[in-house]
């Protein structure tokens, strides 16, 4: 047995099988989000709802177009948070991306009523980001964008993040139908308050 | 910020919320491709298999005795949280159905994300002071009393139900169901931690 300090200061870390399914999980949570997603022709905030609009201006499947969003971030990941962040950054959009597109052949979704595809996309989205952030993953993308900025200019990260929301959906209102639009923040509203109940470091203490 | 180390009573009914409507999610997909599982909700399952009747009802019905159990065995408290996770779930898993619908569903895929959204579903509620039914409880109550280790009464319970599963499905139906159940155990035993997970 570990003397009493030994214990206090003794920090739980998780194993890399930890680490693997906590990943596994989120990925495959965020795919079936993400299917659910594309399927009621919903568009959200951030990294994904740049890549649906992308996807639905240019006709290029989403999968493809998420993954290259994705991309130009990684650089900036690697001088940030270093190049392991990096790596499993683009392992994590790599698979994410991969399942995305495969999923289609194993599942086919029927009809789905809009406010229950709206409320389980938010919490499919809030369960895989809580996971990907308490494994040390990162679904990539714009996030790391706004962190510089505020390195560099000040700017707040939170108001750019919420403001390039806004210019998101602005955009979606000008290809999207009212209705959709209107479901589509539901989702993007059950996804953020999820992460703002739930993300609590002082609560989960693994790293 | 609220005390890290103790849930309000928000932040337990958003967990209990969300640990109700995934664990309806899983159920609506594990009844759409006629699987079999584990545990209160596999005896459920089976008896709903077989009689016809919903499985919303039956879970409900199924749970009733095992409150009693929970009260004298674990308190108040988590017997309210439980009465309204198993309550939640039961009317959520009769009216999601009619909800969402599948074209297509790989029972295999099924089977995975039944186990994800369930262990998730499940780990949430035990993070937040509720369960999902009365096996549980009444294995740690057999401990307590008869000294039968509560690991090994569940084992045999869930052995019983996938034995008993043979009568009612085929039997590549109980292979996917295993592979399910599988994954919902592992999801809890990795991650059912309160050394990790430090908030009551």
């Amino acid at each position: 047995m570990p003397d009493r300090t030994d214990q206090l200061t003794d920090q739980p870390r998780h194993s890399a099988v930890d680490d693997a399914q906590g990943i596994a999980f989120g990925v495959t949570m965020a795919a079936l989000g993400m299917h659910i997603l594309t399927h009621m022709g919903f568009v959200t905030g951030q990294t994904t709802g740049l890549a649906v609009l992308i996807a639905h201006l240019t006709g290029l499947p989403f999968p493809a177009v998420y993954f290259t969003v994705t991309l130009p971030f990684l650089g900036l990941a690697w001088r940030r948070m270093g190049a392991r962040f990096a790596l499993k950054t683009l392992v994590t959009t790599a698979a994410l991306s991969g399942l995305v597109a495969v999923l289609p052949s194993w599942v086919e979704l029927g009809r789905i009523e809009p406010t229950v595809a709206a409320i389980l996309i938010g919490l499919l989205f809030g369960i895989a980001a809580l996971a990907a952030i308490r494994h040390g993953g990162s679904f990539g993308g714009l996030s790391v964008l706004w962190i510089e900025l505020q390195d560099r200019t000040g700017f707040p990260a939170g108001h750019a993040q919420l403001l390039s929301d806004v210019v998101i959906f602005g955009l979606a209102a000008l290809i999207m139908p009212l209705d959709t639009l209107a479901y589509s923040f539901l989702g993007a509203a059950v996804f953020s308050l999820f992460l703002a109940v739930n993300h609590r470091r002082d609560r989960y203490v693994a790293v | 910020m609220t005390d890290p180390g103790k849930h309000s009573l928000i932040e337990d009914a958003q967990g209990i919320a969300y640990g109700a409507t995934m664990a309806a999610f899983g159920i609506t997909i594990l009844t759409h491709l006629g699987l079999v599982t584990g545990q209160t909700a596999g005896l459920a399952v089976l008896i709903a298999y077989a009689t016809g009747w919903g499985f919303g009802p039956v879970f409900f019905a199924v749970n009733l005795p095992f409150y009693l159990l929970g009260y004298l065995r674990m308190g108040l408290r988590f017997t309210v949280k439980t009465f309204a996770a198993v309550a939640l779930l039961s009317a959520l898993s009769v009216w999601m159905p009619g909800q969402l619908s599948f074209a297509t569903l790989n029972p295999w895929l099924g089977a995975v994300l039944f186990g994800f959204l369930s262990g998730s579903a499940l780990l949430a509620l035990f993070r937040h002071g509720a369960s999902l039914g009365g096996i549980g409880i009444l294995a740690l109550m057999l401990q307590d009393r008869l000294g039968w280790r509560a690991g090994w009464v569940q084992l045999g319970f869930d052995a019983g139900l996938f034995a008993l599963a043979f009568l009612v499905v085929p039997p590549e139906t109980v292979a996917i169901s295993f592979a399910g159940a599988l994954v919902v155990n592992l999801v809890i035993a990795v991650n059912h931690r309160r050394d990790r997970y430090i908030a009551a």
